[in-house]
């Protein structure tokens, strides 16, 4: 795996998207890897990846439950992992997930993944971080906050990489881009 | 079958191993062992933990909670389970425990929903105690814990729940976690926080309130999202600390706290406002929350919204709501489960047998 894509992600809105892209290039057996600080995106990204997937059960964050199965018809089942909770792969494995036969999309599994599967599609999420972009409350952008109630949207950098020979080919990411 | 069906009620659906008994309405066994402690170091409840800790903890349970109703389990009318929603491998420690109880004493098995449990809670009261007068129907039910935010709309505990909303990403009880997680609070962060709040402002920070803008009421009118408060809550830190300076955690914590009420009170209030239904009910674990049933109860009263909240011993996950709702369906004729019924974890909330 090196370097890999990056692309810009505007909204929550482009991420559900962002997500329904990549959608479209998975089968059973694949796994997605998801990096990314606390709030970052990653299940704003797996909603719309199960979205478009037509999976059964809201795509909600998995931390409290730590795997949640979403049966679909016709298809491999898609199974969303929030690995934070988890100390090492062992604790990983025990959840007893069907890696051949789902769709496994884990978030916090980066360093616990690589030793269960062989490929996987890695994406990294960065959102701004401390006193980055936006300015500390109170002074600030003038576009950043037009209603105090709203949620403020910053874009997000998003990189795509793939290990194995099954991503080996990223060509399909740039159309992401809108 | 008597007119008032003596129901033992099993819900293991997350960390709480409870066995209730109930006589129609009459609570006579409240019976819970939690394994919440077990799970504090991994900051959340583990499933496998959580089944282990039912399989450990369910037999002295069951009968503690046969003890202290002064019954014999022959005589119960009926065995009543949870089937979900919940995780997994712990609602299946319940029901197959239910499966064996009732197929050894040849009694039905009726296998409930865990959520139109909670609003089931709300009908019980003690033997010979005053009642607290009659729920009255159709009523709204705002269900917040750990794992459920949840608006529903009940017009018959045995038949008709409809979901009017939930969360669309985190629960509000895990936002709770998650938050004091960045404030370097331990786990459960619901309590935690409360306590941190004491002394804060909760105007200090106005943090997001979620779902609520004039453009995601169309879509989103009864449904609720944590996960940009949360982001704002993280960022806000990260700017303090990147700035070196002290975070005012009860500030802070209070200002988080707030946000959360606001957003769970005014939709619960819309929601009856909207519907012309002038009753709330609040359940789950989130009662706890000093401050979310004080502006509940302040934002009702305004509104001319009768507020129901049961006792937090039956708020919190329970057998006896879940041989309430049985014994419900029981008294309305309904037969019972399949002994070949599962567990089922995204079990909807419209499914009130299954």
């Amino acid at each position: 795996m090196s370097g890999g894509k990056r692309l810009v992600i505007a909204d929550p809105e482009a991420m559900e998207r962002f997500g329904a892209r990549v959608a479209a290039e998975l089968r059973a057996g694949d796994v997605v890897l998801l990096t990314g600080e606390l709030g970052a995106g990653k299940t704003t990204f797996t909603r719309g990846l199960g979205a478009a997937l037509g999976v059964r059960g809201a795509v909600t964050s998995p931390t409290f439950v730590l795997a949640r199965t979403h049966p679909r018809e016709g298809g491999a089942p898609l199974v969303h992992v929030d690995a934070y909770r988890l100390a090492d792969a062992a604790e990983l494995d025990d959840l007893d997930i069907d890696f051949a036969g789902s769709i496994v999309v884990v978030e916090w599994g980066a360093g616990l993944v690589e030793h269960l599967v062989d490929e996987w599609l890695s994406i990294v999420i960065e959102r701004p971080t401390g006193g980055g972009a936006s300015a500390p409350d109170g002074a600030s952008d003038a576009d950043e906050i037009d209603d105090p109630d709203d949620a403020p949207v910053e874009p997000r950098t998003v990189t795509v990489a793939g290990t194995g020979a099954r991503w080996a080919d990223l060509g399909w990411v740039h159309a992401a881009r809108d | 079958m008597s007119a008032q069906p003596l129901v033992l009620g099993i819900e293991t659906s997350c960390d709480e191993t409870g066995v209730g008994i109930v006589r129609g309405t009459e609570l006579l066994a409240n019976v819970i062992a939690s394994s919440m402690d077990e799970h504090a170091r991994f900051g959340g409840v583990v499933p496998e933990i959580a089944a282990r800790a039912h399989l450990e903890a369910l037999e002295a349970t069951l009968l503690a909670a046969v003890e202290r109703a002064g019954i014999a389990l022959t005589d119960l009318d009926a065995v009543a389970v949870t089937s979900g929603p919940g995780l997994s491998g712990a609602l299946m420690v319940g029901v197959g425990a239910a499966k064996a109880l009732a197929l050894a004493l040849g009694k039905p098995l009726y296998a409930v929903n865990h959520l139109v449990g909670h609003v089931g809670a709300d009908i019980l009261h003690a033997p010979g105690a005053d009642d607290r007068g009659e729920l009255e129907l159709p009523t709204i039910a705002l269900l917040v814990s750990g794992g459920h935010t949840s608006l529903l709309l009940v017009r018959s505990l045995t038949d008709d729940v409809e979901l009017l909303g939930e969360t669309i990403d985190d629960a509000a009880g895990e936002a709770f976690d998650k938050v004091a997680r960045l404030l370097g609070l331990p786990y459960p962060g619901g309590p935690q926080i409360d306590r941190a709040a004491v002394d804060g402002d909760p105007t200090a920070v106005r943090f997001p309130r979620g779902l609520t803008l004039p453009k995601d009421l169309v879509a989103h009118r009864y449904d609720f999202s944590f996960s940009g408060l949360k982001t704002a809550v993280a960022r806000h830190v990260e700017r303090l600390r990147d700035a070196g300076q002290p975070v005012p955690v009860a500030d802070v914590a209070a200002s988080f706290r707030e946000a959360v009420a606001d957003v769970l009170t005014a939709k619960a209030i819309a929601a009856c406002v909207d519907l012309g239904v002038p009753r709330l009910l609040l359940g789950g674990g989130v009662v706890a929350n000093a401050r979310v049933r004080t502006l509940a109860a302040e934002r009702a009263a305004a509104a001319g919204v009768s507020l129901r909240i049961p006792p937090l011993s039956l708020c919190t996950d329970n057998g006896a709501m879940i041989a309430a709702i049985a014994a419900q369906r029981i008294m309305a004729g309904h037969g019972p489960s399949d002994l070949g019924v599962g567990a089922d974890s995204t079990l909807p909330v419209t499914v009130v047998q299954a």
